[in-house]
């Protein structure tokens, strides 16, 4: 999961950065406005959180530059401001959330969890796939009730095939939500993870399509 | 009235100007009345003399004696002061008096006849024997049909005249300070109309500062305008000084918000002693803006006249937000149509009142939200339009006991739904200011209703719907 952080306060930057790291997620950030509507336009991000107050561009005109351009990522904005007047303005830029400062890291995690859910069209927090089970507030997996230990790495892989469970995804757009943007996108990593992982599980849940990419299906269903 | 007054001065000034021109009036009117009447009293003197030369003549024994009737009765009556005599310059014949001379001849004084002037008459003043003040004239002449001189001696009362005068200048002294009194009221009145605009202006002033309007209107006079101006541009500064200060502390407030999240985040994951106390200062620091934010926002509320905002929008907006926010679980959160509606006052506060009702709602109710708005049928008790606001859930609901303790400071009657449980207690408060109220009640989808009534705008209805 690829995160994008806009906030220019550095401490508080640093803090959301370091917990969504910590919490399992690929994170950009960004310390202005400009800075952060170009990354937002030119990266595929899970999810964007977004102060309002930034310098040189503010946030509701980013948000509304990325939506004027069809970006759909869900948005979840930071706000010093509990007015109505300013909720209304941040949900009619195509805000999907907001939470208000001062706010414990925690609750903006459980927020972006539930965003990237929701767009990815999950209900639960729970996501399963025949045997396998993943627990995405306590980062944890089960095959057939027992725990399964995973790298961070590895988690995210599966998480995010999971997200997107029974749709091909392409070798691409994993780099491209797993890793950092310094990332050698030449190397064959992804498959070694995929190879590992599907020897951690033990069960036939990890498919590959070959010439489009990986994807997730319970055993048996596979072409 | 304080001596310190403009009013004190133009009295003062303007009464003291009246009694020196009402007293030199006096003074000279007195005078030209006496000279007028002193110069009535000589032409009659003059023409009794001359009456007198024009009337005499030799009796066959050599003395002086008047044919007929040439003067009036007060040469008559006796000892009047009013006296005519000839006598002979030598002592010889009897000499002619008039009646009113009880023992002729008037004997003139030593020194009385010492100046003569062109004509030959001398101007004297004497007492007579009733103690009169006379003043006379004496010429000498000779008589026709005589070579001796005789001394021609008319006098008038001059008490009489002063008398006359004494009764003028008690007229005049009577009639002038009248007209003193007279003034005086005028300049009384004077005063306090053509200070009557600046009283205007004290109270148009004092509107402001209660804020009951926010410039000096209506027309004053050509000499106040400037002033009038000059006093709207100030009070325009005024304000913007304030509402720069406030803003000022509203961006402060806000701006602290980020180093209270920073700080909260980084006590939360360090441990001992330090860490403790950060948090505890940090919560008092918390307190603090929400305080000050909270008194910028009342203090922003308490200075705004005449405006208006339109309903539905606002409640478009709100439902449109709000059923974003809770599209997970569902909820319909909808504004029945309406008609089109003003409210009068603050968007903010429409804003915030109607809000904080919806957003309780969605966090109580199962399914949906309906928010509603209409104009009463009946004018309030200032004598203008009033409209109801409804928010319907169909929650639980609360039973009618508890309904009033819901609308206090902090209460939350639930602690496990989330909010600070200052929402209701704000839109209580708000409604207040202008007026309005907000109560609960039961709403027909099965919740609670929360209604509230607020001061609306006329409208004019076109399609007559």
């Amino acid at each position: 999961m690829r995160i994008l952080v806009v906030e220019d306060d550095v401490d508080l930057n640093r803090q959301l950065v370091t917990s969504l790291t910590d919490a399992g997620y690929v994170v950009d950030k960004a310390m202005d406005g400009e800075e952060g509507h170009y990354l937002g336009e030119s990266s595929p991000y899970d999810a964007v959180i977004l102060d309002l107050g930034l310098p040189v561009l503010d946030g509701v005109s980013v948000l509304e530059k990325w939506r004027r351009a069809g970006r759909k990522m869900p948005v979840l904005i930071l706000t010093a401001r509990d007015r109505w007047s300013d909720k209304v303005a941040g949900f009619d830029a195509g805000a999907d959330d907001y939470v208000t400062k001062p706010f414990h890291t925690e609750e903006v995690l459980a927020r972006v969890r539930a965003l990237v859910r929701r767009s990815a069209g999950q209900a639960s927090s729970e996501l399963t796939c025949g045997p396998v089970t993943l627990d995405t507030k306590g980062a944890k997996v089960m095959v057939d009730g027992t725990a399964i230990k995973l790298t961070s790495l590895e988690y995210r892989l599966l998480e995010y095939l999971m997200m997107h469970g029974g749709k091909v995804v392409s070798r691409t757009e994993l780099v491209e939500h797993l890793y950092d943007q310094d990332f050698d996108r030449d190397s064959n990593t992804v498959e070694v993870f995929v190879g590992r992982l599907r020897k951690k599980l033990g069960v036939d849940v990890l498919h590959t399509i070959r010439g489009m990419g990986y994807c997730v299906q319970p055993p048996g269903n596979a072409d | 009235m304080r001596t310190n007054s403009l009013a004190f001065r133009l009295t003062v000034s303007a009464a003291a100007t009246a009694v020196v021109l009402l007293a030199a009036a006096a003074i000279i009117l007195t005078e030209l009345f006496q000279q007028t009447v002193q110069r009535n009293f000589e032409a009659r003197l003059r023409a009794i003399m001359d009456g007198l030369q024009s009337n005499i003549e030799l009796t066959v024994d050599g003395s002086p004696a008047v044919q007929g009737n040439f003067a009036d009765t007060r040469f008559q009556l006796q000892d009047s002061g009013w006296y005519w005599q000839v006598a002979p310059i030598v002592p010889g014949s009897k000499p002619a008096a008039s009646a009113s001379l009880l023992e002729p001849p008037l004997t003139l004084p030593a020194n009385a006849v010492a100046h003569r002037d062109g004509e030959g008459i001398a101007r004297f003043s004497m007492t007579d024997a009733a103690g009169n003040d006379l003043r006379g004239f004496e010429q000498r002449l000779k008589i026709f049909g005589s070579d001796a001189d005789y001394s021609f001696v008319v006098t008038g009362n001059f008490d009489e005249l002063r008398s006359e005068v004494q009764a003028f200048r008690r007229v005049l002294y009577l009639s002038l300070g009248l007209l003193g009194l007279g003034l005086l009221g005028a300049i009384f009145f004077q005063v306090r109309y053509g200070l009557l605009p600046m009283k205007l202006m004290e109270r148009k002033l004092n509107d402001i500062r209660a804020g009951k309007v926010e410039m000096l209107e209506g027309d004053f006079p050509a000499e106040m305008q400037p002033v009038a101006d000059e006093l709207n541009l100030l009070v325009q500064s005024n304000f913007e000084v304030i509402d720069r200060a406030r803003m000022q502390v509203g961006n402060l407030a806000h701006a602290l918000k980020t180093p209270i999240s920073v700080l909260t985040n980084e006590a939360r994951d360090h441990k001992g002693a330090l860490a403790d106390k950060l948090t505890e200062q940090i919560g008092v620091m918390r307190e603090q803006v929400n305080l000050y934010l909270d008194r910028a926002r009342r203090a922003a509320r308490a200075q705004t006249v005449g405006s208006s905002t339109d309903v539905e929008p606002v409640l478009q907006a709100l439902a449109r937000t709000l059923q974003t926010i809770n599209r997970d679980r569902g909820l319909q959160v909808s504004v029945e149509p309406m008609p089109a509606l003003k409210f009068r006052g603050e968007r903010q506060d429409l804003e915030e009142m109607v809000g904080n009702l919806m957003d309780n709602a969605c966090k109580w109710s199962k399914t949906k939200v309906v928010t509603r708005a209409r104009l009463l049928a009946q004018l309030g008790e200032d004598g203008r339009p009033w409209m109801v606001i409804e928010v319907d859930d169909d929650g639980p609901g609360l039973p009618p006991e508890q309904r009033a303790t819901a609308m206090k400071r902090g209460q939350r009657l639930d602690e496990s739904k989330p909010g600070s449980g200052l929402g209701l207690n704000i839109v209580t408060e708000t409604a207040a200011m202008y007026g309005g109220r907000a109560e609960l009640a039961q709403a027909t989808i099965g919740g609670l209703r929360a209604v509230l009534r607020l001061p609306a705008y006329p409208i004019a209805s076109t399609s007559g719907t």
